[in-house]
């Protein structure tokens, strides 16, 4: 217990002294606020701009939240599709795995052309940064079914359906929940990525706008918001993925 | 002495599993090579053989989990073709599920076989009580000793009441004392319930301690090299029957039978 409380001190201390080497340095060297704010102005900034920041962080998560909910649900379907269709293990599989291959920063200003400044776009991209993840890991997931447990669900007389849900599902979701962990914070980046590109809202935009306009410390008000936004995403797939207890053992 | 090849003293009692000249190929590789035996209901019978010969396959093959090449299993009169809701099988590994309490597992077969309404219905009770589970209902399986996930596996197993239970050393992965105990609980259930009983083992003394029968395979390619009845009176006990003459005359026999005695 006293270890516990030494090493959070430790990690404490740490985070104050580079806190103060932060202010204390731009403060000494009288270092150009566009160039890098203290970080007494950063936090004075992002008070003051909370509203703007709240609402850009809404128009961000509708985004990750769309993009990472499509990336499930299609990833996990395409998962399927790969598994019990021979089919398409031979000929999807191979195109998913080279799809992946595309660095997806580079797809950006096209699905913009496509997609247009909107919703969509962003949305576009925090799919396409979360689907691979997904996708690899559910099957992963199904194929780590254990050979003796199918052989009960036969020799049982389970049906397909009983097999899938009773046993496939649960030994997949594990991994899953491992692949959602990964594609959460990959779906935020995708999103701003998308928003660097072509935007007019969401909190990509407003680092954009703000570095343009010499805001230097608006921008690291966002980037704060959006690091904040991300671990928060992180926690909560963490927090949801502990319902599948029975993945450590 | 021990007659080989006599039939058992039931002779009156119906076949129950007809092995009908059974041979199986996996690729050049020949597992079982025209096995043929009668097991009559309610019969105890054991497939005694050393490993690699088959026995494993020959009840997958009888499970209706894979076909065979020649021959074919007749079970009750009727053909067996895939999985029947008349056979229940007990596998090496003890087969529950982990994210299912023991409840939930203990129901998993019936619920499976005929459907969430009659597993949810059913009492479990006299099972758990049976196979000394009481108190671990809400437990999972993570949280039992090997013993104990068996003897739930094979509780999921009864459960189903099957007329036929098929054993594959179910007990072999546990320590004497566990065996001795689970062994003599399935003594109790099958002269109870009258089921027909077919355990493979590569325990000699096991093999004799249970069974009506003992069907003895040579290595690959597997046959029945041998039928031995084992005479014995009944209720047996490990520690009584063991001390017995009769017994000790058995595992010297089947020792021969296999070639290591």
């Amino acid at each position: 217990m006293t270890g516990t409380i030494r090493r959070a001190a430790e990690a404490l201390l740490f985070c104050v002294a580079l806190i103060i080497l932060w202010e204390g340095g731009v403060r000494l060297f009288e270092v150009k606020p566009y160039l890098l704010p203290s970080l007494s102005a950063i936090a004075e900034e992002t008070w003051r701009a909370r509203a703007q920041l709240w609402q850009h962080s809404l128009v961000t998560l509708g985004e990750v939240a769309l993009g990472f909910a499509f990336a499930t649900v299609l990833g996990v379907a395409l998962a399927a599709l790969i598994f019990f269709v021979p089919l398409a293990k031979r000929t999807l599989y191979p195109f998913v795995v080279a799809l992946q291959s595309i660095p997806k920063i580079g797809l950006a200003p096209i699905i913009v052309v496509w997609c247009g400044y909107g919703l969509a776009s962003k949305v576009t991209m925090a799919f396409l940064f979360a689907f691979f993840p997904i996708v690899i890991t559910t099957l992963g997931g199904l194929a780590s079914t254990p050979a003796h447990l199918e052989e009960h669900f036969r020799a049982l007389g389970a049906k397909p359906w009983a097999s899938f849900w009773r046993l496939r599902v649960p030994s997949a979701l594990p991994s899953f929940v491992d692949g959602a962990k990964v594609a959460m914070p990959l779906a935020v980046i995708g999103a701003i990525v998308g928003e660097f590109v072509g935007s007019n809202d969401g909190l990509g935009n407003l680092i954009l706008i703000a570095t343009g306009s010499s805001q230097t410390a608006l921008s690291f008000s966002a980037l704060l918001v959006v690091t904040g936004l991300s671990l928060a995403l992180f926690y909560l797939i963490e927090a949801l993925g502990r319902l599948v207890w029975w993945r450590q053992g | 002495m021990v007659a080989a090849g006599l039939k058992p003293v039931a002779d009156l009692a119906p076949v129950a599993i007809a092995i009908d000249g059974v041979t199986k190929r996996f690729g050049g590789l020949t597992a079982l090579e025209n096995v043929t035996a009668d097991i009559n209901d309610r019969e105890f019978v054991s497939i005694l053989g050393p490993s690699g010969c088959g026995k494993s396959t020959l009840l997958r093959i009888l499970a209706g989990l894979v076909g065979c090449e020649e021959g074919g299993i007749d079970i009750f009169g009727g053909r067996v073709s895939g999985p029947r809701d008349d056979v229940g099988v007990v596998f090496q590994t003890s087969n529950l599920l982990p994210w299912l309490n023991i409840e939930a597992n203990l129901r998993l077969g019936l619920e499976i076989r005929r459907g969430k309404a009659v597993a949810r219905a059913a009492d479990i009770g006299p099972m758990v009580e049976t196979l000394g589970l009481k108190g671990f209902e809400k437990h999972f399986p993570h949280q039992l000793s090997g013993g104990m996930r068996h003897r739930v596996a094979i509780g999921q197993t009864l459960l189903c009441d099957p007329r036929v239970l098929l054993m594959d050393e179910p007990f072999g992965a546990l320590d004497a004392l566990t065996r001795d105990r689970l062994n003599m609980e399935l003594l109790r259930i099958w002269q109870r319930d009258a089921k027909t009983v077919v355990l493979i083992t590569h325990s000699i003394a096991e093999a004799v301690l249970l069974s009506d029968r003992v069907l003895v395979m040579s290595e690959r390619p597997g046959r029945v090299i041998r039928d031995v009845t084992i005479d014995l009176p009944r209720p047996r006990d490990p520690s009584k029957t063991r001390e017995s003459a009769a017994f000790g005359e058995y595992v010297v026999e089947l020792s021969r039978l296999m070639g290591v005695g």
